[in-house]
């Protein structure tokens, strides 16, 4: 740990101002803040509290209904990051659907799963195409690879999401964001100088010891003024402009639509949906999949969590019924849901 | 949505880039970077190199402490 690390970590830990509430937007650092220790060395008034920033967390229920739908009732091989498999929908999960025979694949990238389908042309493959802004220009070059090498056996049932409109609907839960570092790699800066401008205060953030800890002395330091600020702290990798051939790729593939994001209910203009050009891809309209309204588990306060509105260790679920070996709700499954993290690290539970 | 694997690229050809991720070898998408170029490091998410590495942690935490302490 070089000087300044170790000045930004004093900084921190001798911290007594007003109290401080910043929201982890992304699970990653929720998970890291954790690991890391930093978490461990913040003073009473700093809290953290974690954000809707997990994809596979915000996922509501109705969509894994429809992707067992798929699995089960349509026949196809579903494509999926590991963590949706374990998603209880209203009837059971997609490890369910693969216990009673179904389909189910587990693939690291949308192109892997445009892979698989290239060489299993006997199996209709549908990828879960969920994420942030991350994510999706992977999927949507996955789309145009399958469109240039005429498939037809490959689609995407999407519940893909950009961030724009959560930090609006959130930005009275916190004192400060932590922004997504590797969001922010894709749609730059202008965003957060947008949200300055209404008063949204932030730092984008790295992921390293050294990351975290300068970011939340930039928060300690840049509060002290009582004025809204926006910094970027992960410079070596967030450019202002961001990426702007993966916005153009997704822009060309995907358009705007309403989403329903667990526990924030339909943000408008949140999500994205495949231009009608590219309908031959899109599962809903391929399969006819219904709209279906799924059931969480009443007792399950995922929700509450997503929003900041409730640690993990305050829903009754937590630790007792709901376990990473037989989770009830997402943000128990998933390596980047708050409430895996709080079961792994938090040794006060 | 923010896991990421720092790694090396190798190789990059048709929009495609071959890295080195700590000791793994991995084909990945090279469309969201311009002038990707083989030395690059690059951050890599679901299979696409996502941003160019361009610096460590702690040589980005001088510069940032430094203007934030006025050093």
């Amino acid at each position: 740990m070089n000087d300044s690390v170790k000045r930004a970590a004093e900084l921190v830990r001798s911290y007594d101002g007003r109290q401080l509430r910043v929201m982890e937007v992304c699970g990653t650092h929720t998970h890291e803040n954790f690991r890391l220790g930093i978490r461990g060395m913040l003073p009473d008034r700093i809290r953290l509290i974690s954000g809707p920033g997990c994809p596979v967390c915000v996922t509501p229920v109705g969509y894994i209904d429809q992707a067992m739908f798929l699995a089960r009732e349509r026949g196809c091989t579903v494509c999926t990051f590991g963590d949706l498999i374990r998603v209880p929908g209203t009837d059971g999960s997609l490890a369910t659907a693969r216990a009673e025979g179904a389909k189910v694949q587990m693939v690291y990238s949308p192109i892997d799963a445009e892979d698989y389908a290239g060489t299993h042309p006997d199996e209709q493959v549908v990828f879960l195409s969920v994420g942030f802004e991350t994510t999706t220009p992977a999927s949507c070059i996955a789309v145009r690879k399958a469109r240039e090498r005429g498939m037809t056996n490959f689609s995407l049932l999407t519940a893909n999401k950009t961030m724009d409109n959560a930090y609006r609907a959130l930005k009275g839960s916190a004192d400060a964001f932590l922004y997504p570092g590797h969001v922010s790699t894709m749609t730059g800066t202008a965003i957060y100088r947008e949200l300055l401008a209404e008063g949204v205060s932030g730092v984008v953030a790295g992921f390293t010891a050294p990351e975290l800890v300068c970011a939340l002395a930039v928060i300690v330091k840049m509060s002290e003024k009582g004025e809204p600020f926006f910094v970027n702290c992960y410079p070596r990798v967030v450019t202002d402009e961001g990426s702007p051939s993966a916005r153009r790729i997704v822009s060309e593939t995907m358009e705007p639509a309403d989403s329903e994001w667990r526990g924030l209910g339909v943000i408008e203009g949140s999500g994205l949906k495949l231009r009608d050009e590219f309908s031959d891809f899109d599962a809903r309209i391929k399969y006819d999949v219904p709209q279906i309204q799924g059931r969480a588990n009443p007792g399950c306060r995922c929700g509450d969590v997503l929003q900041g509105k409730i640690n993990p260790s305050d829903c009754p679920l937590f630790g007792r019924v709901c376990t990473p070996e037989h989770p009830v709700g997402a943000c128990m499954v998933s390596s980047e849901g708050a409430c895996s993290a709080f079961f792994k690290y938090d040794s006060s539970r | 949505m923010c896991v990421g694997l720092p790694a090396r690229v190798r190789q990059v050809k048709d929009g495609v880039a071959i890295v080195d991720a700590t000791g793994a070898r991995r084909e990945v998408s090279a469309e969201l970077i311009e002038d990707l170029e083989p030395g690059d490091y690059v951050m890599i998410h679901a299979g696409a190199a996502i941003a160019r590495i361009t610096s460590d942690d702690e040589t980005e935490a001088d510069d940032l402490l430094g203007d934030l302490l006025g050093d």
